[in-house]
């Protein structure tokens, strides 16, 4: 199964085994203890337990959950498989299909936030423009059962500022540990941070969630309180770039115990919603089209300026120059060290070095960000790490040139669709930004402080689960 | 008649050898086993002797060492999951400058480039990484390839290019090369029914031995090469399979570059020489190859790795689980 980031491939996500193989989670299932008893498998290959009277009895499953797999340290093989029962567009169609079947008035309200990477994803497969292409997907979704269809506008912008601010307070702090500032948008590499670095490069990393799960946040706890209803009441898909996405939304941070509620309870990749429109034969160009809802409280919508990768250098770059040198930088000029995916940029006044940031894409780049770090050699403020080379417009769960040998050009296409939309910069005014905060703000179960950032946590694998001569 | 006479036995590992390799100039052998010693043999007075122990740079054993094609530079591999690089002073002495970590298990293989400008591993977590140093003895890793579907054992660089070759528990032999921006896969050659422990360029470049579990060996050429009768063609092609030698996997093999001979051995405890049939080589692209001569018992265990010296192509140097590593004198067939 692709789809996955190098990085989590490398971390042996993609090893497909089956749950209970080699699995250490102990898995509770209820039994009576009692003498006597063996256990058969049968020829299907299912357990049967004998008793001392010789009466048979199949034995249930262990059931573990993609949560487990991923709080666990031993192995992540089983994550996938649990993962794409859990997530897929058959269990989204599912939820929307008895939605329908029981009382308007017990009816969840069914959310889809769509990311930008795939509607150019998409644009690109069905040769629309982003503008149509966004519209052709609102509407094909609404077609399907779908009640509010958003973009990610208000994540980002969030996601932006509070990654701005932190990154301010960060180099005010400038204690050792505070400083480099890692991005903190990408799954893959949290995950591959959490699983083979843990606890030391933990508290470099940038604590704002990343777009998908503030878009949770908001649907969950805002979007809730203005509709005046349940959390319970919605139920939240979204449509991305891979399907790293899916494990984050996954984590236990952001399940919601008192709420019974996650923040993103589907998470959908392009490359699904193409096969899902293969599936069923409907060509998107022909599908009716609609607007995007926007939520309370917005009155425009907000893309990022600075790329796929969700401009995180770019917007923190201008503002930390503004906030810390009262200095306003101009067109971002980026020097190529060594690949394509690794790009440094700097802010310098007066001849003195003030900012001095970097762009590092793919598990090579990574490795080299991490190894310099791990040895107090790396020189700058913020790293906009991501595991994708190219970044997010070329995630695992983008759709793919037919033909292999396009793929650059494909992704050139995808890159210039996702540029054709206008894009502002975080610190310049968005209009709806501050009322935002404020309603936020008010309330103490949206406090930003809580509501927009997590944690990370450290699962260093104690020693293999093999231990073979070679 | 050919010979392979034992000229010393070298004991000072405690436990499995694994790896033997000559520096570039000849007068150094380099051992490592998993006692995560590293062991520097030179010879003094006709004799071969450890000068050099470099100790306290792994945890668990070490797998395999490289040299530099300088000579300077000694990288070596662990199951500790680093790679350790050790840089030889004025006096001699060597030190540890780096250490690479990235892996995420065992470490298999280590190999210098030609140009000496990249370094190549692989691991147990099926990668193969290159990496490179520019300056301060920083290493930077330039690439990490996902190609192989199994364990990665060896790897080899080109004696004419930047061509690196790799193995694979996945039955595979790997080629790869820069396109510019990152390295690729720009070869699979598939034919062995096994593990595929260890694979060796001949002195052109235009030739590769490898050797498996399947039992056999293989030589394969590389079609559009010089002298192949195939101009043109595109592609490496195995020509020749040597089978029915060894009884048992086949871990190392070492194509000699002065004078042509293959050393293989194995999990039967033998070393085996085949030279190739240049009178009997009815088409350029069909090579013949025949045992030149065979040591039954060369070790009383497993011979992990054999390793011809550049400088005086008649020393063969061996390694066993038996703890000990072994210099033989071989003497081709007078033509
Ligand atoms: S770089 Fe983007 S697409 Fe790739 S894993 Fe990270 S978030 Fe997903």
């Amino acid at each position: 199964m692709d789809g996955f980031s190098g990085t989590l491939r490398l971390t042996d996500l993609n090893d497909f085994m089956a749950p209970a193989q080699e699995c250490i989670k102990p898995v509770t299932i209820n039994r009576i203890p009692e003498k006597g008893r063996s256990i058969k498998i049968t020829a299907s290959g299912d357990y049967s337990e004998v008793d001392a009277k010789g009466q048979e009895k199949k034995l249930e499953k262990a059931a573990i959950t993609l949560s487990d797999c991923l709080a666990c340290s031993g192995c992540v093989t089983s994550a996938e498989t649990v993962l794409i029962q859990q997530q897929s567009v058959d269990e989204l169609l599912r939820v929307i299909r008895e939605n329908l079947e029981v009382p308007a008035d017990q009816r969840r309200i069914i959310v889809a936030s769509v990311s930008l990477q795939s509607v150019a994803s998409l644009a690109r497969r069905y040769r629309l423009t982003m503008r149509q292409c966004q519209q052709k997907v609102s509407g094909y979704l609404r077609s399907l059962g779908v009640d509010r269809i958003y973009d990610l506008s208000a994540a980002s912008a969030l996601a932006l500022t509070e990654s701005q601010r932190e990154f301010v307070d960060r180099a005010r702090r400038n204690d050792p540990g505070s400083l480099p500032m890692l991005a903190s948008a990408c799954p893959g590499w949290i995950c591959y941070a959490e699983k083979t670095h843990g606890s030391w490069v933990l508290p470099y990393i940038n604590t704002t969630k990343s777009p998908q799960q503030i878009q949770g946040a908001l649907i969950k706890k805002y979007l809730s309180r203005a509709d005046h209803q349940n959390p319970g009441k919605y139920y939240h898909a979204t449509l991305m770039m891979c399907y790293d996405k899916k494990l984050e939304a996954s984590r236990e941070d952001f399940y919601d115990d008192v709420l019974r509620s996650r923040e993103v309870d589907c998470v959908v990749t392009s490359l699904e919603m193409e096969q899902m429109l293969e599936k069923k034969g409907v060509l998107l160009d022909q599908v009716c089209s609609s607007d995007f809802d926007l939520l309370p409280g917005l009155s425009t919508e907000f893309y990022n300026s600075g790329g796929g990768a969700g401009g995180y250098l770019e917007n923190i770059l201008r503002h930390a120059a503004r906030e810390l040198f009262q200095y306003e930088v101009g067109p971002v000029e980026y020097k190529t060290i060594r690949n394509q995916d690794f790009r440094e940029t700097t802010v310098t006044i007066n001849g003195e070095l003030k900012l001095y940031f970097a762009a590092a894409y793919g598990f090579r780049n990574i490795q080299n960000i991490v190894q310099k770090l791990k040895r107090s050699k790396c020189p700058y403020g913020f790293v906009e790490i991501m595991a994708c080379p190219s970044a997010c417009l070329n995630g695992g769960g983008q759709i793919r040139a037919p033909d292999a040998a396009e793929a650059k050009v494909w992704l050139q296409d995808v890159q210039e669709l996702f540029d054709s939309l206008e894009k502002t910069d975080a610190g310049s005014n968005i209009p709806w930004l501050d009322g935002l905060y404020r309603t936020l703000r008010d309330d103490p179960s949206t406090e930003p402080s809580k509501l927009l950032h997590t944690q990370y946590h450290s699962l260093e694998n104690k020693g293999t689960a093999l231990n073979i001569k070679w | 008649m050919a010979s392979l006479d034992l000229v010393q036995s070298l004991h000072g590992h405690d436990d499995r050898a694994w790896s033997v390799k000559w520096n570039p100039a000849g007068t150094i052998l380099a051992s490592c086993g998993s006692d995560t010693k590293i062991i520097l043999w030179m010879e003094e007075g006709g004799k071969w002797s450890a000068k050099v122990t470099l100790t306290n740079a792994h945890q668990r054993t070490v797998r395999t060492v490289a040299w530099s094609p300088t000579g300077t530079y000694l990288a070596s591999c662990s199951f500790d999951k680093t790679i350790c690089i050790w840089k030889r002073d004025e006096t001699g002495a060597f030190d540890s400058i780096a250490t690479l970590e990235g892996h995420e298990n065992e470490v298999k293989c280590v190999a210098w480039s030609i140009s000496g400008e990249y370094l190549a591993s692989c691991s147990r977590d099926k990668t193969v990484w290159i990496w490179t140093c520019e300056y301060d003895d920083e290493y930077d890793c330039l690439s990490v390839l996902h190609s192989h579907t199994q364990d990665v054992k060896k790897l080899c660089w080109s004696p004419s290019e930047d061509i690196l070759v790799s193995c694979s528990y996945d039955n595979t032999i790997k080629l790869f090369k820069d396109d510019g921006d990152d390295w690729t896969c720009v070869e699979t050659l598939s034919g062995h029914t096994s593990t595929v422990w260890s694979v060796g360029f001949d002195h052109s470049g235009n030739r590769l031995v490898s050797c498996s579990d399947d039992q056999t060996i293989k030589i394969w050429q590389r079609l559009g090469g010089e002298g192949d009768g195939n101009f043109g063609a595109q592609g490496w092609q195995c020509v020749c399979t040597l089978g029915g030698f060894h009884d048992r996997t086949i871990f190392d093999v070492d194509w000699n570059r002065k004078n042509g001979a293959i050393a293989s051995a194995g999990a039967d405890d033998s070393i085996k020489i085949f030279e190739e049939d240049l009178d009997v080589r009815d088409s350029l692209r069909e090579p013949s190859f025949r045992l030149s001569f065979s040591v039954p018992r060369a070790h009383s265990q497993d011979v992990n790795a054999v390793s011809w010296n550049p400088v005086r192509p008649n020393l063969l140097a061996s390694c066993s689980d038996d703890g000990s590593i072994k210099i033989w004198n071989y003497t081709q067939e007078a033509r």
